[in-house]
């Protein structure tokens, strides 16, 4: 298929794996453990997984599954509140899909379906806007979720509402931004990490110069990166390469998409409805001060945490779970107590297994499991966290 | 960087100016967090009033019949146990016996020596079993309420016979739920920065009502002596 097969060629890949183990057994030779490299996306994390690529590099380098799956990183008492205003009588809830069945303290928005709330998946929030033109007298709640990927979208359907003046649509709006977040990663104590494959999705909005403090202030290279094979294995290559020149720069693999400045008019629209939230929650990392947007007082009418009360009570996770361990690279997913028993795709407890771009579901799903783990199996292709 | 991405991460402009727009994001913040924190409080001592009264006549009937108070936490919480000892060694009310509180993390070689060779869990049961008779009183602060040190003190000081308190929050964790416990005070929030100033509000007033309780006991003191 074209543009998808010429990112797929095997010969293309094992030239890049040849390049990807000599430079792994120069650098190795400065270091002392293995090379760590956060790749932020989840997208790049299931990537990785179904194309089988993490067994295919050096046992001297590793892949630190890092916190870019929105739905993964979502408290679970924003999920309450989603059920809160789901089951309000006059309310017809909107959602993604994969939001569906991320557990709240209580039940999923699935669950709340079942019993009866009005709750319909959607593909894009202007499908949520059509619903409410069609539904005058019924309140229609979109769930905004995502990071700057899906901002945009959501941000020109408030404008979009605004200029229809529909009165009977709003907003839940749970939208975060990466990039703080990888500050967040930086600026712990315990950070190991070498290098960064950046966000291919999110850069596509924000280009890749918010990148340039992670190479200026904390030294360490950035490379955004694509979500096909031949992508992610260049983007790692270029990190390398980096590293063993002792560079720290920002570069950009994926430039079929990613601009250095980004898209102007989807920042533009980000700008006019959204603001800064000092801090938001994120599942398993806490607060994180300016990660998070709220919509700008001019278009509160479409606020529906204004709108509605929302409970907006926190609740902490399972004490079990360890997804918190895991999206900081503390454990593997397998690692988990909790991995392939109590939590598992069909019955999810952590919300690293509810999402198909979150660590534990990729691992689970494309074969990694409890009976896989190393010490079990030799010849298991997932390496023992350091 | 164009003004888009400055608006969306304010951390990557390094000019260290504060734009006047966050300036006023900022007092507004101010305000509403002391809006929660006066929320917590409400909520707080209209549920916990009455078993905060029946926790200082507890501490009251400790000093009535000559026992001492321990106190402990860990971090912020140790800070609250500390303050709450001073608050009865050191009255600020003049006219106001001082009363024996011991506070079980000021003793760092203490300590260390347990938390090295025993284990941090052990750090004030420890000292319990060497200092604590039947009839003292033991105070733990936990916003979490489920410090282990302080559970593992808190069963220990049961079978010793003390009278037990405990300042928690959130859902009050395992401390609530602790047969070790005679009283627990459980702040209903997940944040502990008003967990915490509700915890001070409570002790002070837990203090004065002590003192009020002990009032015909100095009384009769006083006389005695006169």
């Amino acid at each position: 298929m074209k543009y998808l097969e010429e990112f797929r060629e095997p010969q293309k890949a094992r030239a890049l794996l040849r390049e990807i183990a000599r430079l792994a057994g120069r650098i190795d030779t400065c270091h002392r453990r293995p090379l760590q490299l956060m790749e932020v996306c989840g997208g790049h994390t299931h990537a990785m997984f179904r194309y089988g690529l993490e067994a295919l590099l050096p046992d001297t380098v590793e892949f630190v599954h890092g916190p870019g799956c929105p739905v993964c990183v979502l408290p679970m008492g924003r999920v309450d509140d989603c059920v809160a205003l789901a089951e309000r009588t006059e309310v017809i809830f909107t959602t993604f899909g994969d939001a569906m069945r991320v557990p709240g303290s209580k039940k999923s928005l699935l669950q709340a379906k079942a019993d009866g709330a009005d709750v319909r998946m959607v593909y894009s929030p202007l499908d949520a806007l059509g619903i409410a033109r069609r539904h005058p007298d019924r309140q229609v709640v979109f769930f905004g979720l995502g990071f700057e990927t899906t901002m945009p979208g959501t941000a020109l359907t408030i404008l979009q509402a605004h200029k229809e003046g529909i009165a009977n649509f709003s907003l839940f709006c749970n939208h975060i931004t990466i990039v703080p977040t990888i500050k967040a990663i930086l600026d712990s104590p315990e950070l190991t990490l070498d290098g960064f494959l950046g966000p291919g999705h999110v850069s596509m909005v924000t280009g890749t110069q918010p990148y340039q403090f992670i190479a200026r202030r904390y030294r360490k290279p950035v490379v955004v990166t694509g979500f096909e094979p031949l992508d992610i294995l260049q983007g790692t290559w270029m990190l390398m390469k980096q590293l063993a020149a002792g560079r720290c720069e920002v570069q950009n693999q994926y430039r079929r998409v990613v601009s250095t400045h980004g898209n102007a008019a989807a920042l533009g629209a980000v700008q006019a409805v959204f603001e800064l939230r000092e801090f938001f929650e994120w599942r398993g990392l806490g607060s994180i001060d300016h990660s998070g947007v709220r919509i700008r007082s001019a278009y509160a009418a479409f606020d529906a945490e204004r709108r509605f009360a929302v409970p907006n009570v926190r609740i902490a996770d399972p004490t079990a779970c360890q997804c918190g361990e895991v999206l900081k690279g503390a454990i593997r997913p397998w690692q988990c107590k909790l991995f392939g028993t109590a939590c598992t795709p069909e019955t999810p407890l952590g919300a690293l297994m509810v999402s198909s771009e979150g660590a534990c579901a990729a691992y689970h799903q494309y074969g990694y499991a409890r009976s896989d783990r190393p010490a079990a199996s030799p010849a298991a292709p997932v390496r023992a966290a350091t | 960087m164009n003004g888009y991405l400055e608006s969306l991460y304010p951390f990557l402009d390094e000019s260290h100016g504060i734009p006047e727009q966050v300036r006023s994001a900022l007092a507004a913040s101010v305000l509403a967090k002391a809006r929660d924190s006066l929320k917590v409080k409400r909520a707080f001592f209209t549920r916990s009033g009455g078993e905060l009264i029946a926790a200082a006549e507890a501490v009251a009937a400790v000093y009535r019949r000559g026992g001492r108070m321990f106190t402990m936490g860990n971090g912020g919480s140790s800070c609250d146990a500390a303050h709450f000892a001073v608050e009865f060694l050191h009255p600020v009310t003049p006219g106001r016996p001082a009363l024996t509180a011991v506070h079980l993390a000021a003793d760092t070689a203490m300590l260390t020596a347990v938390g090295n060779d025993v284990g941090f869990d052990k750090i004030f049961v420890r000292q319990l079993i060497a200092q604590a008779a039947q009839g003292d009183g033991l105070v733990g602060f936990s916003t979490s309420g489920n410090s282990h040190n302080l559970l593992a003190a808190f069963r220990v000081a049961k079978e010793m016979q003390l009278v037990t308190l405990g300042f928690g929050g959130g859902d009050g964790g395992e401390m609530a739920r602790s047969a070790g416990l005679d009283h627990c005070l459980v702040v209903p929030s997940a944040s502990i920065h008003r967990v915490q100033e509700t915890h001070v509000t409570a002790y002070h007033i837990l203090w004065d009502l002590v003192h009020t309780l002990l009032t015909d006991v100095r009384g009769r003191r006083q006389g005695g002596s006169a």
